[in-house]
């Protein structure tokens, strides 16, 4: 290994020593449990649960859709499957509960909002993508 | 038909290694952006945080949850693209094994923390708390073990790293003998969604501190709404203070060395008013500019002879919270822009905006900028 990898990799380590430093001594136990539970919970959830979800509908988009179609849906799948993911606290709107009384909190209709976002990335992403394909399967005739 | 351990070809060094340079980039300025703010919100400061640009904080802050944001599709399409690794062989000698499971571990470390941080930040900035941590402390925590896994992360990878990035996207010099799939996207078409997919993040959330976005942001926490023209993050009866706030026997109080003078709204109202455009920003990540009037903070501490250069200890009517009481450093007290505002926009400051006089300062985290104000005693 390199000398300027090795400074770079100890530098890594120091800084995350340092982190787990202030981690347990600023936080008293039962904090630092649920901090724990937060960390593997994260894991779990992004690789078994959201793992499974864009497993099966890869494996439905190979089966049931045309050759053609196909890198389409893959850039659908990247791009609304990215913003679903960051919108789900919108939708949910769960931080009204924690302030009900604050009508300049989450005050859009994140509903409209996000079908709009939808098919704004149907017309942008997902439409180009499958002109593209149609246009390179027609040259190839 | 496919093997079952043939994956996509798009799970690629090639691919990892585009997504994952935007991916660091991004982490840096969360992480360089975040220690701003941390440290902006220190009582103790050994260098004073400075009050100009005023419009400083607003922007290190905004930077800090928008490129966070973008960080979730990047981080989403990364761990697609390197999911096979987790589950490859064991290598055969007992060496081997060693450095495998040391790298795995660390790799463990990043991908939890750095899942942590962006669903903890999301969630902060929507404020939905479902977790009982102290989420500042645990943020800031993780965010030195993620940077710190980060670069370790890097410092085993760089020769792959430069390996991938110097070849074309599509050459297959680097992928593992597995990933033959094809069919979906190319490795262009999935780079180039995965920009989008981060861009159009950026677009939807950053209207809440970027004013002309706001149309265009349809998931932004704030649409930029309320009274006087800026948002609210606390109400007045989240905080408990409606009666204390609106009670005909409130006065402001201005101490220094036992020196004291009361004053009441129209007391206050009798001084000299200015006027000073000033943005309040929130850690969360929304922001607006406004003008703000009320009477010059030095103007008050001149009442009671406090010298320049003092600090001075705010403290607001509520009864609980982190930032009941908080320290407003020297450089700060002295700003001619620094204001105890009894007005917004031309209006009367509004109940939930911190009436009947509240703290406003250039460059400073809106937590600090104290509502309801019911004491000023400065110290040296």
């Amino acid at each position: 290994m390199s000398p300027g990898r090795a400074v770079l990799g100890s530098a890594g380590v120091l800084l995350a020593a340092y982190g787990a430093w202030l981690l347990l001594s600023r936080q008293d136990l039962s904090g630092n449990l649920d901090v724990a539970l937060w960390l593997a919970g994260g894991v779990l959830v992004h690789d078994v649960l959201l793992g499974s979800v864009v497993i099966v509908v890869s494996l439905l988009a190979t089966r049931l859709l045309p050759a053609v179609a196909r890198p389409a849906a893959g850039a659908g799948l990247v791009v609304l499957g990215s913003l679903t993911v960051l919108a789900v606290p919108f939708l949910g709107g769960f931080g009204r509960e924690n302030a009900p009384d604050n009508p300049t909190l989450l005050d859009r209709d994140y509903t409209a909002g996000y079908l709009a976002l939808v098919a704004t990335v149907i017309i942008v992403v997902v439409l180009p993508v499958l002109l593209h394909s149609l246009r390179a399967r027609r040259d190839q005739r | 038909m496919p093997t079952v351990r043939e994956t996509s070809h798009l799970r690629s060094a090639a691919v990892a290694a585009r997504v994952g340079r935007w991916l660091g980039i991004c982490f840096g300025i969360a992480f360089l952006t975040g220690l701003v703010s941390h440290y902006a919100q220190n009582p103790s400061q050994p260098i004073p945080f400075p009050t100009n640009p005023s419009w400083g904080y607003r922007l290190t802050q905004g930077l800090h949850v928008t490129a966070g944001i973008a960080c979730i599709p990047l981080l989403l399409v990364k761990l697609w693209s390197v999911l096979p690794l987790l589950v490859r062989g064991l290598p055969a000698d007992w060496a081997g094994r060693a450095r495998d499971g040391a790298e795995r571990a660390s790799i463990a470390v990043l991908v939890s923390a750095s899942v942590f941080l962006l669903v903890t930040g999301l969630l902060n900035s929507t404020q939905w708390y479902p977790w009982d941590f102290s989420f500042r402390r645990s943020h800031y925590a993780l965010a030195w073990i993620a940077t710190g896994a980060l670069l370790l992360h890097l410092a085993v990878k760089l020769p792959t790293i430069r390996e991938a990035l110097g070849r074309d996207v599509d050459d297959t010099a680097l992928d593992r003998p597995e990933a033959v799939v094809r069919g979906g996207l190319s490795r262009r078409g999935l780079l180039r969604s995965t920009w989008v997919a981060a861009g159009l993040a950026v677009l939807a959330t950053a209207g809440s501190t970027v004013p002309w976005l706001r149309r265009v942001s349809v998931l932004g926490v704030r649409s930029g709404d309320g009274p006087g023209g800026v948002p609210v993050n606390r109400t007045a009866a989240a905080a408990g203070v409606e009666e204390s706030a609106s009670s005909p026997a409130y006065r402001l109080v201005v101490g220094y060395a036992g020196t004291t003078v009361s004053l009441t709204r129209d007391d206050l109202l009798a001084m000299p008013q200015r006027s000073e455009e000033l943005p309040i920003a929130c850690v969360e990540g929304w922001s607006a500019s406004a003008v703000w009037t009320g009477v010059r903070l030095r103007d008050l501490l001149d009442l009671v002879d406090a010298p320049r250069g003092a600090e001075v200890v705010v403290t607001s009517l509520q009864e609980r919270g982190a930032f009941r009481a908080t320290l407003l450093q020297g450089n700060f007290a002295d700003d001619d822009r620094t204001l105890v505002a009894l007005a917004l926009s031309g209006e009367p400051l509004d109940l939930d905006h911190g009436y009947p006089a509240r703290l406003i300062a250039p460059n400073r985290p809106g937590v600090l900028q104290t509502k309801w104000l019911s004491r000023l005693e400065a110290v040296t």
